[in-house]
């Protein structure tokens, strides 16, 4: 197979065979590549745990941060150089648990960056315990009667919150996930895809084959700019639902709100200080 | 080991978060607070969530624990100065891990500051305490709620990978009645026929703050006179000894016995609560010690308060592996070896 711009070559990958995340890895780099990313223009930040390790295995720019933290800083990284294209990845307990501040702050202020998150419904990296989306019922070493607690319905969140676009996507399906995450990256503003996942080792319950029966595409017809039929459609479906649900091109970028770049994209730390100007606010200070 | 102590020495609520090295010890306390049905253990959103969690059933009475590994205990920290400020009992159990930041999962010593020093912010202690085998992991579980209600006070206990995997026979410390714990005056818990109370730690007026202030250093000072605690051994015609706690100490024990079967008069010092440091134990062996050989899993943190402690009265020196390698108990052997050759010390 021909390397594309954004595959590694030969190299170790950590995750167990038959992973939803090998599906996410390839239908990532594709859309990528169909976009015309270039990979110096691209970061790629992450937290911590199977998903978010998923930079690691991109041949672009990484930042593999904190637990929890990845949302926080791709938005200043976006903030500091706005010509970057940047993704924030990790898993469903790093970005709705740890993260889940986060998150929600993030949506609030809409900085241009998508959002992807590896829901395998099950925190992985740390073996097996329940995560914010586990299904109530779900058995483990420590939730040993079952999560009796509501799972985190992110899509119905970020809908509420009008996130200025949201999307859900399954790992085993290549084409339509690619798809998605080509239309999130290109969108202007925040943008969640978050991805179903199996995770063979530490989730028996969803399954690859549970997902394909679980899960359902919008109809082609299906209106995204309809904000109370996206609530409807992430709460109240039979089975859970699949592609855009809400896009609202019309919010403002948290960047385009920012003085630095009012006239002008130069990233900070290319800018040359206007030393009159710099001065001139010190002297002011000093006659008070 | 430290979930079962737990169980026995009273804790009634757990709160944590997955982490490695320790999700044993969380899997241990969801299990055991279900079998004994009058527990309640919860698996929090964070780490953050997780020490408020203690907080709240701390305040409303019970036996609180938690427990992380070192990033974990990090995110804890403002909320280990407010159980401080607050005088309320909880004990916290770090798993040290390799560090800075993320750094790796293997046994470390590198949180020694960050637990001694307090951690968080602000004018406050924490009682430290440091076991290095199976069986005092659970004697010193039991100890650590003992302190944390005696002393109205967060009790840290600071452990590592390798301890989990100890195998070990350890006798467990018969379980307490809980009904039967002293009644704690303190609580939240309705004011019935009472007025109200109110735990706050916001204090604007300096003057308060002070008075809060003065009032914990004077907990602080009769925690430093009661409970330092030391073990010693091989020390009474020691020539020179060496200064480790945890797991360095089982391996410096390793090398002193070895270097013991060549003639050389070394012994060991082992602090087990490193807040309050042993110092008056410490500098009693500098009386007749003259070169002491500090040994840790870290760059070299415990050094302070050894040097603290022997008032220049005594040559230290340092060797330590960071970072979660382990050294042998052959490498500490050699490194004793020839520094007793070095400071001449076999013709004393
Ligand atoms: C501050 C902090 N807390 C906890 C951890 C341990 N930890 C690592 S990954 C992870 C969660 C993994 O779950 P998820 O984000 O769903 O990703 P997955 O591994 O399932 O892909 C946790 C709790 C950590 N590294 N740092
Ligand atoms: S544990 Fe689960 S999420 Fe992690 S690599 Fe294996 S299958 Fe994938």
């Amino acid at each position: 197979m021909k390397k594309g711009p954004f595959d590694m070559g030969q190299i170790d990958i950590a995750w167990c065979p038959g992973c939803g995340n090998f599906g996410i890895l390839t239908a990532l780099k594709g859309a990528l590549t169909e976009l015309g990313v270039r990979p110096e223009k691209l970061v790629i930040a992450s937290g911590i745990g199977q998903a978010a390790k998923t930079p690691h295995y991109v041949r672009t720019n990484v930042f593999n941060g904190l637990h929890g933290r990845a949302v926080p800083a791709a938005t200043a990284i976006k903030a500091a150089n706005p010509g970057l294209t940047v993704i924030a990845e990790g898993g469903d307990g790093d970005m709705y648990g740890e993260g889940g501040n986060h998150f929600i702050h993030a949506i609030r202020r809409n900085p241009d960056i998508t959002v992807i998150v590896h829901n395998n419904m099950v925190y992985a990296l740390t073996k097996g315990q329940a995560s914010p989306t586990s299904s109530i019922g779900f058995k483990t070493p420590v939730q040993v009667r079952g999560v009796t607690e509501e799972p985190f319905n992110a899509i119905a969140v970020s809908v509420a919150l009008n996130a200025s676009f949201v999307a859900r996507a399954f790992a085993g399906d290549h084409d339509q996930t690619k798809d998605i995450i080509k239309k999130a990256v290109s969108h202007r503003g925040f943008a969640l895809v978050e991805i179903l996942q199996p995770c063979v080792s530490f989730n028996k319950v969803n399954t690859y084959q549970w997902f394909k029966e679980n899960t359902a595409y919008h109809e082609a017809s299906y209106d995204p700019s309809d904000r109370f039929a996206a609530f409807k459609r992430a709460t109240e479906a039979e089975k859970m639902l699949l592609g855009i649900f809400y896009v609202n091109p019309d919010k403002p970028c948290f960047e385009d709100t920012l003085p630095p770049y009012y006239k002008e994209t130069t990233p900070l730390f290319k800018r040359r200080i206007d030393g009159e100007k710099l001065f001139g606010l010190i002297d002011s200070r000093r006659r008070v | 080991m430290i979930g079962e102590a737990a169980i026995r020495a009273g804790c009634r609520f757990y709160a944590g978060y997955p982490i490695t090295p320790q999700n044993e010890l969380t899997e241990y306390m969801a299990r055991s607070m279900d079998n004994i049905e009058d527990g309640t253990f919860v698996q929090a959103e964070s780490e953050i969530a997780a020490i408020n969690m203690v907080i709240g059933a701390s305040m409303a009475g019970a036996r609180a624990m938690t427990s992380s590994s070192s990033p974990g205990i990090s995110l804890k920290q403002e909320g280990i100065s407010f159980l401080a400020a607050q005088e309320l009992p909880a004990v916290i159990v770090n798993t040290m891990r390799g560090g800075p930041g993320l750094g790796n999962i293997a046994p470390s010593q590198g949180d020694y500051f960050q637990a001694t020093r307090g951690g968080g912010h602000g004018d406050y202690r924490t009682i430290v305490l440091a076991p290095d085998s199976g069986q005092e992991l659970a004697d010193l579980t039991r100890t650590a709620f003992e302190y944390a209600d005696k002393y109205r006070s967060p009790v840290l206990m600071l452990a590592d990978g390798m301890m989990g995997q100890m195998m070990e026979p350890v006798v467990f410390p018969e379980p307490i009645d809980v009904s039967l714990l002293p009644h704690k005056p303190w609580t939240l818990g309705g004011a019935e026929g009472r007025p109200s109370r109110i735990i706050l730690s916001l204090l604007l007026n300096p003057a308060k703050q002070e008075e809060l202030n003065w009032k914990l250093e004077r907990k602080y000072e009769t925690i430093t006179r009661e409970i330092p605690k030391a073990e010693k051994y091989m020390t009474d015609d020691a020539h020179l000894a060496v200064i480790a706690y945890g797991t360095a100490a089982r391996i410096a024990k390793g090398a002193v016995k070895r270097v013991r079967e060549m003639g050389l008069k070394v012994g060991l010092f082992r602090p087990i609560t490193l807040w309050p440091y042993p110092k008056n134990d410490l500098r009693d062996l500098s009386r007749h010690i003259r070169d002491f050989l500090v040994f840790e899993m870290n760059t070299g943190q415990m050094v302070e308060d050894v040097k603290l402690s022997l008032e220049g009265k005594s040559n230290v020196h340092f060797y330590g592996r960071p970072g979660g390698t382990i050294s042998t108990p052959d490498e500490i052997a050699k490194m004793i070896n020839t520094l007793y050759h070095r400071q001449n010390l076999e013709e004393e």
